[in-house]
């Protein structure tokens, strides 16, 4: 027991050393043993992802037989059988739909369109991201704006070998610039991800809003990106402003309100990564760096 | 078996993993299913303190990997938990005490990366930072709940794993 004791007081010292060359670690170390251990993540979550998506087939495939034989079996169930069979179609022309969306944005001439199927979700009030089972190994780059049709999904947060983090439009680390549908002065409002609570839909904030921006009233305005900044082509969706929450208090210039996304961020299948073809000056600047 | 840790740490992974898919569908409701805390138990009451550590940070860098966590915050935490633990057997001695472990290293190691990821947050300067006290107390006694909920059948596996590699098991008087 003593042994233990005088072991144990020996190992915090060591641990205390540790926490010291820890701090002091050159960054590169850090990021060398994060990017080990996602990686050895990364397998897993491809095999689960696919394993899901393969349920999901087969799950279709044997609704649709089993249509068939009670078809076949029963003349007076044939009419169930053809409105499940017709289900099943509504599902491919929903599917079909989904797809057409996602390819309707036209991808500026600057970018090159990944499309990514999305692995997993992780949210909370500190961060919301998904990850996308497409890496460095796509070409995907870290800061590339993700959409889907032509609305902001988010942004690539990290890229490993064959997935990539993308901090969604809600996640307190994301910001960007932005016009309102509505305001003729065009004039730059400021988005970025507001880490809330729970149980709550996410939102993000949108601040800087000119004092004389008028609320059109009974109809919902969108908020669109500036494209200034190098990161997202102009004229993207971001969502809608909560125009019941924006308030303005006395002697502030600018007033604050909600952005709603357009879309449901935890549902989405498939996300489309705009990956720039010329390194923006941001990167050219890491890169001199490295 | 110096490599024990790690095979352990490869019968344990799918608990994780569980987790994160599970976190995955909770993700409309923005919590975390944390379990890592948990995970650390049995193998202190059984390994050595040279191979609960280096299992410990494993767990604690799983976690993190994938998330924007000041990065060791975790590892850190459990480590010095596993360093604790393996140093005070007798507060591991028989199944209540170990429950009550696991609840009590789950809750402070989920506590640990609240507070590490809320000061790390990254707000705009202007903007008042939200304040997700809401969020803490909802995901540190979720944290709790898991604790208790999940340590029986990940140590069941854990134990099953370190009597296959011949780990010898637990004194009853430590």
């Amino acid at each position: 027991m003593e042994q233990n004791r005088r072991g144990a007081q020996a190992s915090y010292v060591a641990l205390t050393i540790f926490i010291a060359v820890w701090i002091f670690m050159p960054s590169a170390v850090r990021r060398l043993n994060r990017e080990a251990f996602t990686e050895f993540q990364a397998p897993a979550m491809h095999l689960v992802s696919k394993s899901r998506d393969l349920a999901r087939f087969w799950e279709l495939k044997s609704r649709s037989s089993e249509d068939m034989a009670a078809a076949g079996r029963d003349l007076a169930r044939v009419n169930a059988a053809l409105e499940l069979k017709l289900a099943d179609f509504e599902d491919v022309r929903r599917e079909n739909k989904r797809l057409r969306k996602i390819d309707s944005y036209t991808v500026p001439a600057d970018y090159m369109s990944v499309v990514a199927r999305v692995a997993s979700r992780d949210s909370s009030s500190w961060w919301n991201r998904i990850v996308i089972r497409k890496g460095r190994n796509d070409g995907i780059r870290p800061g590339a704006p993700v959409v889907f049709g032509n609305s902001v999904v988010g942004r690539v947060a990290a890229v490993h070998l064959t997935t990539s983090e993308v901090d969604l439009v809600t996640s307190p680390g994301f910001r960007c610039t932005a016009f309102l549908e509505g305001d003729e002065q065009n004039r730059i409002v400021l988005v970025n991800g507001l880490a809330g609570n729970s149980l709550r839909a996410p939102q993000a904030r949108i601040s800087v809003i000119p004092v004389d921006y008028d609320e059109r009233v009974g109809q919902v305005s969108k908020v669109y990106t500036t494209g200034m900044g190098g990161v997202f082509p102009s004229h993207l969706i971001l969502g809608t402003i909560d125009l019941e929450s924006q308030a303005t208090k006395p002697g502030v210039s600018f007033k604050e309100g909600r952005l709603n996304p357009v879309r449901d961020l935890y549902n989405l299948q498939e996300v489309s990564v705009l990956v720039p073809l010329h390194q923006n000056p941001g990167e050219a600047l890491l890169d001199q760096f490295q | 078996m110096g490599w024990a840790w790690l095979i352990l740490l490869l019968a344990t992974y799918p608990w994780l993993l569980g987790a994160d898919l599970a976190t995955d569908m909770l993700a409309s409701i923005g919590v975390i299913t944390f379990i890592s805390g948990a995970c650390i138990i049995a193998p202190c009451r059984r390994l050595r303190p040279i191979q609960a550590v280096p299992f410990a940070a494993c767990i604690g860098f799983l976690f993190e990997a994938r998330r924007p966590i000041p990065d060791g915050t975790l590892a850190i935490t459990l480590v010095a938990a596993s360093i604790f633990l393996t140093a005070n057997k007798p507060l591991l001695r028989n199944t209540p005490r170990l429950l009550r472990a696991a609840i009590i290293t789950n809750t402070l190691a989920c506590i640990a990366w609240c507070i590490a990821v809320t000061l790390a947050l990254d707000t705009p300067p202007g903007v008042r930072p939200a304040t997700p006290w809401v969020q803490f107390i909802l995901q540190v006694s979720l944290a709790t709940i898991l604790g208790a909920a999940a340590y029986l059948p990940i140590s069941m596996v854990q134990n099953f794993a370190m009597d296959r590699i011949g780990i010898p098991p637990a004194a009853d008087t430590p």
